[in-house]
């Protein structure tokens, strides 16, 4: 292809529309190249997904990233808590601090920012309606009620945030206080 | 109005009148469309601005701002360039003056009447394709008229070719026509109500094929027309290069067409539609950049000018940010890139870089170029103009920086997950405060680009005030030489039409031939490409000379253009409308609604939910922990219409069902501050007073059975009563929670709605 030089007249069209004329110049070369460009990446990224093999269904791309999440997630866990050790947390000023926040932004607007209990039940009272032992607190806020509208927070928490806000709500109670389990309380927090 | 002058010689009177008319219809829709764009940017910077009133509730208004900005505004804006300039380009007074008029009047009526409908609710729910179904008659009927109006004047024109303005006038009249009938398919319920004719995936696919095309031949491809007459006419230059035109016209009708799917990325729609939605994206960067090419480039020579002369100032602005933003659109159509920032703001900031940039600009300009010629005079301020755009110019910056600023932003928080494996940002409404800044910002940039709007207004009006309204005139000398229409045969039985028909079949076979196809479409492309080459090199000229007189052959002209648009379309739409329900969709299917949870999903619609809600949980990790398992589907496919939604301003949807209860919704729908402290949505309060209509339901559920739902045969005494008695036990439940609601309030049914959000039942897998 010969290489065309800055050329000085630009060629004119003979024909005027409403006396608008047009120049017939080349068409520059790198906008040329753009379009070829992105014409050979079409059908090489076609090839590459979808002859090749490579468009792998969402449910293997997704389970493949989630398994690099938990794994690196494993190396930096120490495996659940017992009961112990949650109460241990909830004498720490600085884990109960940290629940706090999480408790006030996540789970105020349901147990009330005082724990009194509105569209969820009260939090502070001896009555448990899921178990009141602190490993018992944490499934229910981890895995969720769903027929009772607790959602499970613990895949949106993670263990850790899951862990402080456990002992924020025991901060409020006692290591061997008296628990009456009872199903059938209802959501609304009664004084 | 044609007088003979000599034997030789007619003397033609343009029909202007009907282009001033459309001239001041968008200045003033224009200023409508954007008061009402800056009223609900304050909506979503304070929430208070939603009065507590359903007609004035963001969800409402949104889709008037839309529907004011591009069927108004530029509509009317296009309507007059294309009218004033074809006239010119064609030699040719409009055939019709009633026809003109009808169409004038028609339009607006077609405007009122979305100004009435959609504040009311009544809404179809496809964004840009909101309206009613008896106005979607009306706007066919009303662009035939238009359409028959321009064909009309190309017809008995007195310019033997076609100016390739022209040519995006054409492809804008037919494919607009093509876009808008297929996606408004649907069967009425009522004079007020239908429902669309497809469904989940599929409504969804055709949807963003006009969604995305609305854009392109709407706002795109009549603007460019507009650009290649007004931009040498007020640059006194000549155009930079017709073969230029030529390719990039082609190139950029056909190509459009196939984006729509980048709407779709990363959700549940089969993948090969997705890839072809990105690489055509991408292969349209180029197309676009031509149109931007021919703007610039033709004010070679006479760049000084753009330092006195505002019009010129608006056009080089204006083709600048259309550079821009097809610049910016490729690249947000890369998967990952997407990933980012779909749902998110930055999806808004990238709209209104086209609107505001290009639209708002190339209208302003063309205003300012026309309003002294159409009232010969002299523009009363040239100084006010600079001002109106040195504001504008500032409002566009200031909107799309702070789009860009929340965008990426909330792309960022809600996609990142912490080395230990949870959210970095559990909480949705955290990412929604931090943007509360960029969301004055915006409402700040919008209020300036109406500001600088209505100095134009107040210029324009004092530009026209105690002047005469004056009529182009030109003599046209009969055509010394016609140019030889070409036959149909020769039109299409050539060699570029042959060789573009041929890589279009391989493609064709490659795509859906699988490898058998492969092995026979590489080599064909290969072979078809090294052909089309060497011809090219040997006998170029000649195809030169054939498209020469295809532009003096507008009906083949306008065929071929006809068949470039469609193709795309039909290959995408056409083989997703044939897969079987039941087993292509990937081992789950949909509960099917109750009566009351149908009701309750049409009062969703009929808020605009959908616009700061989707419904498309999308697979990646931080998804999957916020929102559940990735959507697939089988999980929307008794949805008419699909509401996957755009937008994220709140949380995703898919699964909220089994995420809270009865109770929680109540209060939430009531004041959402109750339950989501800071959170920006609007309060519902006349959910909690206004009663459900079940008698409405029967019909509807009957049109439903006609679209294939397999609802089961109930008379419509059994349908009412479903919903009553399913209305009383959310009613009781309420009650058991120290709420007393009355069961037959609309509350009720949207409860049961979103309380049946991702419910579906896994289809055992056949052998």
């Amino acid at each position: 292809m010969q290489k065309s030089k800055a050329e000085p007249i630009d060629p004119l069209r003979e024909h005027v529309y409403d006396g608008i004329q047009e120049y017939d110049n080349r068409l520059p070369n790198w906008w040329l190249w753009t379009f070829y460009g992105a014409i050979i990446f079409a059908v090489a990224y076609w090839f590459y997904y979808h002859q090749a093999g490579m468009d792998l269904p969402n449910e293997v791309i997704l389970a493949k990233a989630k398994a690099e999440v938990t794994a690196r997630a494993a190396s930096l866990s120490k495996g659940p808590l017992t009961d112990d050790q949650l109460w241990s947390l909830s004498l720490d000023p600085a884990t109960v601090a940290a629940g706090r926040l999480t408790f006030v932004s996540t789970c105020a607007s349901c147990h009330g920012d005082n724990l009194e209990g509105k569209i969820g039940p009260n939090l502070t009272d001896q009555r448990w309606i899921h178990g009141g032992n602190p490993v018992q607190i944490v499934q229910t806020v981890t895995t969720g009620v769903a027929a009772k509208g607790m959602p499970a927070w613990g895949p949106l928490l993670g263990a850790k945030r899951v862990n402080e806000v456990v002992a924020f709500v025991l901060s409020h109670h006692k290591k061997g206080e008296p628990m009456v389990i009872d199903p059938t309380a209802t959501a609304s927090g009664k004084p | 109005m044609t007088t003979t002058l000599t034997p030789a010689k007619v003397r033609i009177e343009f029909n202007d009148a009907v282009v001033r008319a459309f001239m001041l219809a968008a200045i003033a829709w224009g200023a409508v469309g954007m008061l009402a764009g800056v009223l609900i940017a304050s909506q979503l910077a304070f929430h208070a601005m939603n009065f507590d009133t359903s007609w004035f509730t963001f969800g409402r208004l949104r889709p008037l701002h839309t529907n004011a900005a591009i069927f108004a505004f530029v509509g009317n804006m296009m309507f007059a360039g294309i009218y004033h300039s074809s006239q010119r380009l064609l030699k040719q007074r409009l055939p019709s003056d009633f026809l003109a008029w009808v169409h004038f009047w028609g339009w607006q009526l077609i405007i009122v009447a979305a100004a009435i409908t959609l504040p009311m609710g009544l809404t179809r729910s496809k964004e840009y394709a909101e309206l009613i179904w008896p106005i979607n008659a009306l706007v066919v009927v009303i662009w035939v008229i238009f359409a028959v109006n321009f064909f009309w004047t190309i017809a008995r024109r007195n310019e033997p070719t076609l100016y390739v303005a022209l040519w995006f006038y054409i492809a804008t009249i037919i494919t607009v026509a093509m876009l808008y009938i297929v996606n408004h398919l649907q069967i009425p319920t009522s004079w007020t109500h239908s429902y669309p004719l497809f469904g989940g995936a599929q409504d969804a696919l055709v949807q963003w094929w006009y969604g995305h095309n609305a854009v392109a031949f709407f706002l795109t491809t009549p603007i460019l027309g507009i650009m290649y007459y007004y931009m040498p006419k007020a640059a006194e230059r000549p155009v930079y290069s017709y073969r230029l035109s030529i390719v990039h016209f082609w190139s950029l009708v056909f190509i459009y067409i196939w984006a729509g799917p980048h709407h779709l990325l990363n959700t549940a729609l089969p993948s090969w539609l997705q890839s072809l939605g990105m690489v055509f994206s991408l292969m349209l960067w180029a197309p676009s950049w031509g149109g931007m090419l021919n703007g610039l480039l033709t004010l070679r020579g006479a760049w000084d000018k753009l330092r006195t002369d505002p019009v010129l100032k608006f056009f080089a602005a204006g083709v600048t940010f259309y550079g821009m933003a097809t610049f910016e659109g490729p690249l947000m159509a890369i998967k990952s890139v997407n990933a980012l920032s779909h749902y998110t703001d930055w999806t808004i900031g990238h709209v209104h870089a086209g609107t505001l940039g290009w639209n708002g600009f190339m209208a302003a300009g063309m205003f300012y170029w026309l309003a002294p010629r159409l009232w010969k005079t002299q523009l009363y301020s040239v100084r006010l103009a600079d001002i109106h755009f040195w504001t504008g110019m500032v409002g566009i910056l200031l909107y799309i920086a702070s789009m860009w600023v929340s965008g990426i932003s909330q792309g960022l928080m809600l996609n990142a997950v912490s080395p230990d494996g949870v959210l970095v940002y559990p909480n949705f409404v955290e990412v929604v405060t931090s943007a509360h800044a960029m969301m004055i910002t915006r409402t700040i940039g919008g209020a300036l680009y109406l500001a600088g709007w209505v100095l134009m207004i107040y210029n324009l009006t004092r530009t026209i005030w105690g002047t005469q309204a004056v009529n182009g005139v030109i003599e046209v000398a009969a055509p010394e030489h016609e140019t030889p229409s070409l036959t149909f045969a020769a039109a299409f039985f050539n060699a570029p039409v042959l060789y573009s028909a041929a890589l279009v079949v391989f493609s064709c076979i490659w795509m859906f031939g699988g490898s058998l196809g492969f092995l026979i479409a590489l080599p064909g492309l290969i072979l078809t490409v090294i052909t089309a080459l060497v011809h090219f090199e040997t006998s170029g000229s000649t195809w030169g000379q054939w498209y020469e007189r295809l532009l003096a052959s507008w009906v083949p002209f306008a065929v071929l253009t006809f068949i470039a648009v469609a193709l795309g379309g039909a290959i995408q739409i056409i083989p997703t409308l044939t897969l079987e329900r039941t087993t292509a969709i990937d081992g789950i299917h949909q509960k099917l609604y109750s009566p009351l949870e149908l009701y309750g999903r049409d009062l969703y619609i009929r808020e605009g939910c959908y616009l700061c809600h989707s419904q498309m949980i999308r697979p990646f990790v931080s998804e999957s922990m916020r929102y559940g398992e990735p959507s697939k589907l089988g999980e929307s496919m008794y949805d008419y219409p699909f509401q996957w939604g755009s937008k994220r301003t709140g949380p995703d949807l898919a699964r909220v069902g089994v995420k809270y209860d009865d109770l929680w919704h109540y209060r939430h729908m009531m004041n959402p501050r109750s339950t989501s402290p800071g959170s920006i949505m609007p309060n519902y309060p006349w959910l909690f007073t206004q009663n459900s209509d079940y008698s409405v339901l029967p019909n509807r559920i009957h049109v439903q059975q006609m679209l294939g739902v397999p609802f089961p045969k109930q008379t419509p005494e059994e349908i009412v009563a479903a919903a009553r008695k399913q209305a009383e036990e959310i009613s009781t439940s309420l009650h058991g929670k120290g709420v007393q609601a009355v069961p037959d309030r609309e509350i009720i049914a949207l409860i049961a709605y979103l309380k049946q959000l991702g419910q579906f039942e896994k289809i055992p897998a056949k052998k």
